[in-house]
């Protein structure tokens, strides 16, 4: 190396230095930590003793853990899938510029910025059993419900509710995704399977599916990656529907607090996201 | 200004060697272009002179100073950049008088040097436009003065014409050599045009993967080429290249037989045993003569009922190809001579202009 | 060109279209319409209120006359009497005059004002540091780092917060007000630091080094290059990465509970009102204007954002 590359990296160092120092220190360093915990009995006041692996035995003979394994599955698979479905209708429908695009579209991104904690109550309050709309939608005016139902109170139905949320919430990224790839496809293709003689069907087949389908398995692998940690908007919504962080919130800071079993919990969930993140980083941005 | 020397320079990203050890002096004031097929390491040589890329070996010197360990901005060099890169956020004058600012030059001699650029460079009307707003041509010709206001100690240019179209190019190209006649600063000039490299250089450095194949002033690299690749580079169309045999008394090409006497600074002096050694021989497309315009002499050859197979019409010139030896070889020939697809016609080259090659290393013989 | 050309293709657009914005909007129509009701409205599924009521918005944003309490004639006696301190009579009229009611929104507005613009304020100087330095300068290690900052950009906060709690804990900080307010501080800084460095990091890697070079021969060192020339060119995308750290500062639920809830005069909004919703004095069109404040200012940047948005982020998903 010659002194002005010498001199180049250790500029580099020196600007990288801090986030190295941050990110080491409060994510990696912790990430680390916690499976440590995980092997100890800890209290909230910070005294811990050695227990070996009963946290994880205790963990897997606990049938909550199980229940909250299933709660989260139905929870990915419903936004994965109501999520990546509702964006790609939703980018096929707003391809073309229409008159009021700019206004559709900002009105239809609103969900995703808006913090969870101001959209909740409204989330509930239409949920409501007494005043809310949906009550009123399908059974007074509809009719196709014989009865009121608290349907945020109930963990069963809630958790369709927290999945309606998710998918409100983030079909706009996913729409932002697909619809970046959906408008690099060119116009050729679709008019030269016109000329083959497919119809609009034929060439959503043919043409705009295969063009597609890296994008739509990077949305995908994407949700699964955020909603497997996702937190807020369970826990604010419907804390009572209780998927594996929200599961891993009530060990660490409420009830019987049992933080060496919450950090075995995240040392788990850790194995899982990273096999997710790993695909992401091998298939989708090829390295 | 200053004279630059390389000596010996070597670079490598990673495995890959790309410059591969390269000596070149350039004397105060020299215009000199380095031309070469894309990918054989120009812009890396001229990045290494500039300082944005560092030699993995040898030694750069600027006027007396060893430069490797100098930062770029330290060198006191200015340079035009293929893609142009002005700032997009500065306006033309911004962009201009940039580097007089940081040097702190006094405001009213800015302006002189500002008023004086732009009016050479026509830019008057634009200096409070950003770059977006402007034509191409036009943001070259801005990169042209960002680069002359300063005083530096060498200019270099890396293909600054080769996004323009080509009747911007050559009317730019002319403005450059009047720029340097003008103020007659080292230049290092990258193109991979050899109509460029011809017209402005004082010296023409032809690169050939890594290593210089030919230095020397623009008619030496043409009339004189060292070798095959330096003969097929310089000059349009391109060199014909031809298998023969050398004999003792005469060079065969085809059937026939040119007396080797004449022919040009043949080097080997040996003897030739019987087979005779094959060679490759050039003969420049331009160098063919109409027999029925130029008498053959003592000095010529007579290449007798070439059949004709094509010919390209382009105005003034045409070029006609025929096959000779095997080859598909290109002459060019004038307005006057009237000629058919299928006729036979007779050609004549002064023997001092055909060049023999070896036929293994492809080296002037 | 083709498909949607006849009446029945576009009214069936429109329909769409129209479904789709409902969808969107109808949960925010809800909380503008229930914050602006009175009481006896709420059971109306209509959305549009028979009288508009102000009164959540005033007494929010402080604009109500506090009320005046009066104090028992008893009471008055006690506080007549001179042997008894300023000080002493100040705190036992405060006891019969404070309105425990309140919500002290604006308190908690700038909780969370100072969390997020700080945070975000750290890290965009951090993260234009780190960004620059993995996208546009050549060092051993660097894809290392890339790829790390790529990984701890997705690792979600659910999975730290027993280690950063029990870390705090064992150094102390978790136990005192401002030790925590520190961590948490800490913590938004740390979450929003990949953020920044993902998309800062993509968009230098598109800004042509041939500006940074061209500036280095105009005599520009490094750092003056990246001053004079590579930070105006972002100024766009800087401030969109600044609007995104900061909501995801304004958002935060997680680790504002673990750390502040027990001192209510550090809470920051989501904490607040959430805390409101459990607590009695949770009345849906108090609630819901609290929503309405909480979520203005991030359309508000939303609006500013949404220009600068259509590059950078939707290439990998932004945190969220
Ligand atoms: N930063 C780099 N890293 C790796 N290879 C490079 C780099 N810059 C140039 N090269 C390689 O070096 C060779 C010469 O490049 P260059 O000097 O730009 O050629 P040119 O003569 O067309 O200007 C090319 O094959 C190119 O791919
Ligand atoms: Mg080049």
């Amino acid at each position: 190396m010659t002194p002005l590359e010498r001199a180049e990296a250790r500029f580099g160092w020196k600007l990288v230095a801090p986030t190295i120092a941050i990110l080491g220190l409060l994510i990696l360093y912790p990430l680390m930590y916690n499976v440590y915990l995980s092997f100890f009995d800890v209290q909230l006041n910070g005294s811990k003793t050695f227990v070996g692996i009963e946290n994880y035995i205790k963990l897997l003979s606990n049938s909550d853990y199980y229940s909250a394994i299933a709660t989260t599955s139905l929870y990915l698979l419903g936004t994965v899938v109501g999520t990546t479905l509702l964006g790609l209708a939703m980018a096929l429908l707003l391809r073309d510029p229409f008159m009021g695009r700019g206004l559709v579209n900002a009105a239809i991104m609103l969900p995703y910025v808006a913090p969870v904690i101001s959209v909740v109550f409204g989330w509930q309050f239409l949920f409501d059993p007494i005043s809310g709309v949906v009550n009123y939608l399908f059974v007074d005016l509809l009719g196709l419900w014989s009865e009121r139902s608290n349907l945020i109170g109930d963990p069963d139905s809630a958790l369709w509710v927290v999945v309606l949320f998710d998918i409100w919430k983030h079909a706009p990224i996913a729409y932002l995704l697909i619809l970046s790839k959906l408008v690099s496809i060119s116009r050729d293709q679709y008019e030269a399977a016109a000329i083959d003689g497919y119809g609009p069907i034929g060439r959503f087949f043919h043409v705009t599916l295969p063009e597609l389908y890296f994008v739509l398995a990077t949305v995908v692998l994407l949700r699964l990656i955020w909603n497997l940690n996702r937190f807020e908007d369970v826990y604010l919504l419907a804390p009572n529907v209780e998927t594996l962080p929200i599961f891993t919130y009530y060990q660490a800071f409420t009830g019987v607090i049992d933080q060496g079993l919450a950090a075995a919990t995240s040392v788990i969930q850790l194995g899982v996201l990273s096999i997710f993140i790993w695909f992401y980083i091998k298939k989708i941005m090829k390295w | 200004m200053a004279a630059i020397k390389l000596k010996n320079i070597v670079k490598s990203f990673g495995d890959t060697a790309v410059v591969k050890g390269i000596d070149l002096s350039i004397e105060d004031g020299e215009f000199v272009v380095l031309v070469g097929p894309s990918g054989c390491g120009k812009s890396t040589t001229l990045r290494m002179i500039a300082g944005l890329e560092q030699a993995t070996s040898g030694d750069i010197v600027i006027g007396e100073r060893v430069v490797n360990d100098i930062e770029p901005q330290h060198r006191n060099i200015a340079m035009v950049f293929q893609n142009y890169a002005l700032y997009p956020h500065k306006s033309v004058r911004e962009n201009i008088i940039f580097a007089l600012r940081r040097l702190k030059v006094d405001n009213a001699d800015i302006e002189r040097r500002l008023a004086e650029v732009s009016e050479m460079l026509q830019l008057e009307e634009l200096l409070d436009r950003k770059p977006a707003d402007l034509s191409g041509g036009q943001r070259q010709r801005v990169a042209m003065g960002r680069a002359i206001i300063r005083e530096a100690d060498l200019f270099l240019f890396d293909e600054p014409l080769s996004n323009l179209d080509s009747k911007l190019r050559s009317h730019m190209r002319t403005e450059i050599g009047k720029i340097h006649n003008k103020f007659g600063r080292t230049s290092v000039y990258v193109t991979h045009d050899q109509v460029e490299a011809m017209t402005l250089a004082d010296k023409v450095v032809v690169l050939h993967d890594g290593y210089i194949a030919q230095a020397g002033t623009p008619m030496e690299v043409y009339l004189n080429p060292a070798n095959v690749f330096v003969a097929q580079f310089i000059g349009s169309p391109s060199m014909n290249i031809i298998e023969g045999t050398l004999f003792n008394d005469y060079l065969l090409v085809d059937n026939y037989r040119l007396p080797r006497k004449q022919l040009s600074n043949v080097a080997l002096q040996t003897v030739i045993d019987q087979q005779g050694i094959p060679v490759k021989v050039g003969i420049r497309p331009d160098f063919f003569n109409d027999s029925r315009l130029f008498p053959e002499t003592d000095n010529t050859f007579n290449f007798t009922g070439l059949q004709i197979d094509l010919i390209e019409p382009m105005g003034f010139d045409k070029e006609v190809l025929f096959n000779l030896a095997g080859e598909a070889v290109k002459a060019r020939l004038d307005l006057r001579s009237e000629l058919q697809r299928d006729q036979q016609i007779d050609l004549v080259v002064e023997l001092s202009r055909v060049l023999l090659f070896d036929s293994e290393t492809d080296q002037r013989l | 060109m083709l498909g949607k050309k006849n009446i029945k293709g576009r009214i069936g657009f429109a329909i769409a279209i129209l479904l789709l914005v409902s969808f969107s909007l109808l949960p925010f129509a809800q909380i503008l319409s229930t914050s602006l009701k009175h009481q006896y409205d709420w059971g109306n599924p209509s959305l549009i209120p028979q009288s508009i009521n102000l009164d959540a918005y005033k007494e929010l944003l402080g604009l109500t006359e506090a009320e005046k309490v009066e104090i028992p004639a008893a009471i008055q006696k006690i506080l007549n009497n001179p042997k008894l301190s300023a000080e002493k009579k100040q705190a036992i009229a405060a006891k019969y005059t404070a309105n425990d009611n309140l919500f002290p929104f604006g308190k908690y507005m700038l909780n969370s004002v100072i969390f997020s613009v700080g945070a975000a304020s750290f890290s965009l100087v951090f993260s234009v540091m780190g960004a620059y330095s993995i996208s546009r300068l050549r060092f051993k290690g660097q894809v290392v780092i890339q790829r790390s900052v790529l990984f701890v950009y997705m690792v979600g906060g659910v999975l730290l917060m027993v280690p950063l709690y029990q870390m705090a804990m064992n150094v102390g900080l978790a136990s005192s007000l401002w030790g925590s307010a520190f961590c948490l501080f800490l913590i938004y800084i740390v979450q929003t630091l990949p953020v920044g460095m993902y998309m800062l990091g993509n968009y230098f890697r598109g800004i042509p080094f041939a500006l940074e070079e061209a500036a280095m021969m105009d005599g520009c060192s490094r750092k003056e290059a990246i001053i004079k020339v590579v930070l105006p060119l972002s100024l766009p995308m800087l401030a969109t990465v600044f609007i995104y750290c900061f909501i995801i500062g304004w958002n935060e639920y997680l680790f504002a509970s673990v750390f502040l809830k027990q001192y209510p005069e550090f809470h920051t909004l989501p904490l607040a009102l959430q805390e409101l919703f459990v607590s009695k004095n949770a009345i849906w069109d108090r609630i819901m204007a609290a929503s309405m404040l909480t979520l203005a200012p991030i359309v508000i940047c939303f609006l500013l954002a949404s220009r600068f948005m259509k590059g950078g982020k939707t290439d990998g998903g932004v945190k969220e």
